[in-house]
């Protein structure tokens, strides 16, 4: 498969570039004083992060994965269960959460990552339904009816927005330097060709496992931070079909395998949902739908793509239609 | 043009539209500004458009009528929507929206008890009056919310009408089969009826649960049928409703009455199954047949307003639409009697409010839930819906017990 | 004794409908390497068309049967031939998003065009029963099922012998050998989308008489196809009659467990989906490829 104006493993620098540069202007919207604005901009730094965890399994390692929500689930009640027992440290909350989907996706992983290809998917599809099903039917969890925890008061809101932030750059940044490092590659050997990756000595149970468990840890993180900044959850929040599809759409209208995609693509998607939203109350999901259509219609490799093109509108057309049967 | 710049800018000018200032909607100084975040789209839109519908007639009357007094100025009223998709975290989005960024006066509250729980986390946090008339499930009045009211009777009460109607009838029915779909909502329905069986000396024969996801609940209805219940009772929702009732009809479980917490009141149940759907009771927050002499300043009885209803929407009133209504006549009041439009004046009027509606008696407990507005049971006969419980209220003589299927 | 039986018929005559709903995905998903998020929405399209025949003009539904699969058909061989056709040669996953973004466009356009009012479908024969010893049978849903095995005979049937049918299963098999061999992979590609939407048709004509519509009825059984069609093995009709089987009938013996252990009380029917995706993991950790699949990976 051609990889074309895609750079190198991290993806175009100069789409890296731009990237970072907005994580460093985002730092500025608590200073708007609009707990609204802020609640947009975590929201898309928690899509960010999720979808940052999955392009580390579904982009660099070809492991396309439906059951990632299961990470950001297992973070949320990692928290609620601390809340319930008097702590509310952000820092524990997120630490928490990293150690128990780490463990989760090394348990889950054994079985789970020898499938190949699609029969993956829907086991991961299938873990992150039954752990839903399960916590719903836990008392201890609170069951269907979820937890509520203790939110810190309105002067203080914005701490949840700088550590979304943090959860963010650390998803981003680490995504980064995994790329650029033997663990980088040893991924997208994986994801070429499996088999010749073998060949090579690369052990490939081993370094799936570890991007399945990075990847849960970045997912559960924001989990993590969503939990208290939402102030509630329960099994049909955390484990929304919204929560794991999103992160999916949105890494791959990005433009997956790449460090900047994820990014641009939560931040074009729940952007876009954002303003669809407030000008049409009714047909706004439509609009939504059809907007997704024409851009894979029109950038069909993401949106990152764009940056690496030479040449203008021409050069644009004639790399859509490479695409054709 | 050149595509990466283009793109660039693009992304910045995204950015900063989303953190743009904004534009109060409602800038003249006469106008008292609801928000309100529906479910127009998602699988909650039918009960959106009814919540929307009990709003809109409302602020119609309203505004026909000269407005609201407030110490002396009279102000007219305008509701701004959006639609939640009937997710419960896009409702709370949506709310903090109508409140940072549309500046409205109060909120008004979404459609179902999840949505109604998350907008209600937000309003406290905001300090924001709503009342709501949709979300029914306790726990979003065991939370200390300061804030929110409720004018609906929560979930528990849903199918203690249909008991106590089945308790009082020759035969008497003394043992009960429950199911119930996992969702908050609904395990509290499920919840508080087995409670007041055990309290009544009825028995309980049969308790279960099924996913709110559920495709095929037949399997439930073959162990249910086994305990030979007298009275079957379904906690859940329109859809669990239809599937409940065929389900029990293909399988042939005859019992004395049946009765759902939501569903027979919906058109769609009766327009669904045809036959199949008559002689089952349903609970309900209210009907046309209810006897309230209203306070001056709205439609005064029951059947006035579902009058309006039907001649603005072309429609029989749905107890959604009341409610709704309901919400918006506890604001008004409140808003005239603190005076002001100061959120705290009006949420301590909220709290000390005690009025009579053509929806029944307003009044808050120290939670914010209007304990003292008993629920109604509607049963369908021959395809339409009457009252039959408590019999006070009643327009009917409940039709008990059932008769085989097939000769319904 | 009785009630196992009885959860068995129940098992069977559920996982019947299962069966069809995911034929369709699981020939798409194995043949064209597509996942279809859109099917939902079409099961949906599938569901309203009887309707609309059933209320306008007294169409029996198992009458409707041909004309949902043929109108679904032209939709599915459309929409492959004039749009995804330009990202045929795409990655996997940006078909994915394609239908994704198509899915959310006809649910929106079908809760404009019905309304959100949930609907039925309510035949003469609905809700009628035999009983075989203690068993009782609905007889909607046992044509349902007779249905079901009809069609999915008849698909395999067809992949074998028809000309189409064998040009489908080389493509499926070796892409480039196939177009050396003269099949036209385009029109194939449309043939088998078609197909796919088409099933998908039938699926929501058989599922009306069950279940309530709704404009947003077909995710629900969208989840249960993507776990039935990998449960029997990818791109296999035996595989999704297999699945569709399996996966109704432990849903239904889930029902029966009910215990309690200190204040918890566990409730086989609440737990019913995590049981049946417990399942799916056991039966994929022995046989990765599916029930139908080859054994090894």
């Amino acid at each position: 498969m051609k990889r074309i104006g895609l750079g190198g493993i991290t993806g175009n620098p100069g789409a890296f570039a731009i990237v970072l540069g907005l994580m460093v202007l985002l730092l500025a919207v608590p200073l708007t004083h609009n707990g609204y604005v802020e609640t947009v901009f975590r929201n898309i730094l928690m899509y960010a992060a999720m979808a940052y965890g999955w392009n580390l399994i579904g982009g660099y390692t070809g492991y396309v994965s439906f059951g990632n929500v299961a990470f950001f689930g297992l973070g949320a009640y990692c928290s609620g269960v601390l809340a319930a027992h008097g702590v509310s440290n952000l820092f524990a909350y997120v630490a928490l959460a990293m150690v128990v989907c780490a463990v989760f996706a090394v348990i889950v992983g054994f079985p789970v990552l020898r499938l190949k290809g699609h029969y993956f998917g829907i086991a991961t599809l299938g873990v992150a339904l039954a752990v839903a099903d399960i916590i719903a039917n836990l008392d201890v969890l609170g069951g269907s009816s979820g937890l509520a925890m203790h939110q810190l008061d309105e002067a203080h809101f914005s701490t949840y927005y700088y550590a979304m932030w943090l959860v963010a750059l650390g998803s981003m940044l680490g995504t980064y330097f995994i790329a650029r490092s033997k663990l980088g590659y040893a991924f997208v050997a994986i994801r070429e060709n499996e088999d010749a990756a073998a060949v090579l000595g690369i052990a490939a149970t081993r370094y799936k496992i570890i991007a399945w468990a990075i990847s849960g840890m970045m997912a559960g993180s924001a989990g993590a931070i969503f939990a208290p900044a939402n102030g509630f959850i329960d099994p049909s929040i955390t484990f929304a079909v919204d929560s794991n599809v999103f992160p999916i759409v949105m890494t791959i209208l990005g433009g997956s395998g790449t460090v900047a995609g994820p990014f641009i693509g939560s931040l074009l998607l729940a952007g876009a949902n954002e303003l669809l939203q407030r000008f049409f109350v009714k047909a706004h999901t439509l609009f939504f739908g059809a907007m997704i259509v024409l851009i894979v219609l029109l950038l069909p490799r993401g949106l990152v793509w764009l940056f690496g093109l030479r040449g203008g509108v021409r050069a644009w057309i004639k790399s859509v239609q490479v695409y054709r049967a | 043009m050149k595509l990466r710049p283009t793109a660039a800018l693009g992304i910045l000018a995204l950015c900063a539209t989303l953190a743009a200032p904004s534009v109060p909607v409602s800038a003249a100084g006469d106008t008292i500004l609801f928000g309100s975040p529906v479910s127009l789209t998602g699988n909650l839109t039918k009960e959106g458009h009814l919540t929307q519908e009990g709003y809109e007639l409302w602020k119609t009357y309203v505004n026909s009528h000269g407005g609201i007094k407030v110490g002396g100025k009279t102000y007219k009223v305008d509701i701004k929507y959006y639609d939640d998709e009937s997710k419960n975290d896009t409702s709370a989005q949506l709310a903090e929206r109508l409140i940072d960024q549309d500046h409205v006066n109060f909120l008004l509250g979404p459609y179902g008890s999840g949505t109604s729980f998350t907008v209600a986390q937000i309003a406290e946090r905001k300090k924001m009056p709503m009342v709501e008339g949709n979300g029914a499930a306790e726990k979003i009045f065991n939370q200390g919310f300061r804030y929110t009211f409720g004018v609906l009777s929560p979930a528990r009460r849903y199918l203690e009408g249909v008991l106590e109607m089945a308790r009082a009838q020759k035969p008497a029915a003394q043992t009960v089969a429950i199911t119930a779909a996992s969702d908050a909502f609904s395990q509290e329905v499920a919840q508080g009826a087995a409670a007041w069986a055990n309290a009544h000396g009825m028995k309980v024969v049969y308790n279960n649960k099924y996913p709110d996801t559920a495709t095929d609940v037949s399997s439930i209805i073959s162990a249910l049928k086994q305990t030979n219940p007298d009275l079957i009772l379904n906690a859940g929702h329109l859809q669990d409703a239809l599937l409940v009732q065929k389900g029990l009809r293909e399988q042939n479980v005859m019992a004395r009455a049946y009765g759902y917490s939501v569903g027979p009141d919906t058109p769609d149940f009766a327009n669904s199954l045809g036959k199949d759907a008559n002689d089952v009771f349903g609970g309900a927050q209210w009907s046309d047949a209810v006897k309230y002499k209203g306070d001056p300043g709205f439609y005064h009885t029951a059947p006035e307003y579902a009058k309006a209803i039907m001649d603005t929407y072309h429609h029989r009133a749905d107890y959604h639409n009341a409610e709704s209504t309901a919400a918006c006549l506890a604001f008004q009041y409140a808003i005239q009697r603190a005076g002001s439009l100061d959120p705290e004046k009006v949420r301590d009027a909220l709290a000390k409010l005690d009025i009579t509606t053509f929806y029944g008696i307003i009044k808050f407990d120290s939670r914010g839930l209007n304990l003292y507005k008993p629920m109604v049971v509607n049963q369908i006969q021959n395809g339409r819906l009457v009252t039959v419980w408590p019999t006070l209220t009643a327009d009917g003589k409940p039709k008990y017990p059932a008769p085989p299927w097939g000769q319904r | 004794m009785h009630l196992l039986a009885q959860d068995l018929v129940n098992g069977i005559l559920a996982g019947g409908i299962l069966a069809v709903v995911a034929l369709g995905f699981s020939l798409v998903w194995g043949i064209m390497n597509i996942i279809n998020l859109a099917h939902g929405a079409f099961v949906m399209l599938g569901a309203y068309t009887t309707y609309q025949l059933f209320t306008s003009f007294h169409v029996d539904p198992f009458v409707s049967l041909p004309i949902s699969f043929v109108l679904l058909f032209v939709l599915g061989y459309l929409i492959q031939r004039l749009l995804m056709n330009w990202i045929a040669r795409a990655p996997l996953l940006t078909t994915f998003l394609f239908t994704f973004g198509l899915s959310l466009l006809v649910v929106n356009i079908a809760l404009i065009v019905w309304s959100g009012d949930t609907r039925g479908v309510t035949t003469a024969y609905s809700g009628a029963n035999f009983t075989l010893g203690d068993v009782t049978v609905p007889w909607a849903k046992l044509y349902t099922l007779l249905a079901a095995l009809a069609i999915t005979g008849t698909m395999q049937l067809w992949l074998v012998r028809s000309k189409t049918g064998r040009a489908i299963r080389a493509t499926s098999m070796d892409i480039g050998a196939a177009q050396l061999s003269g099949v036209r992979v385009t029109e194939i590609y449309a043939i088998v989308f078609g197909l796919g939407a088409g099933l998908a048709g039938v699926a929501g004509t058989l599922i009306s008489l069950s279940y309530s519509l709704h404009p947003t009825m077909g995710d629900l059984f969208l989840i249960k196809a993507f776990v039935v069609c990998v449960l029997g093995g990818l791109g296999s009709v035996q595989g999704a009659l297999i699945g569709g089987l399996v996966y109704g009938i432990v849903e239904a013996f889930a029902t029966q467990l009910d215990f309690t252990i200190g204040t918890q009380h566990i409730s086989g029917s609440g737990l019913q989906d995590a049981i049946a995706l417990i399942v799916l993991l056991i039966v994929l950790i022995v046989r990765p490829r599916g029930i139908m699949g080859k054994a090894t990976a």
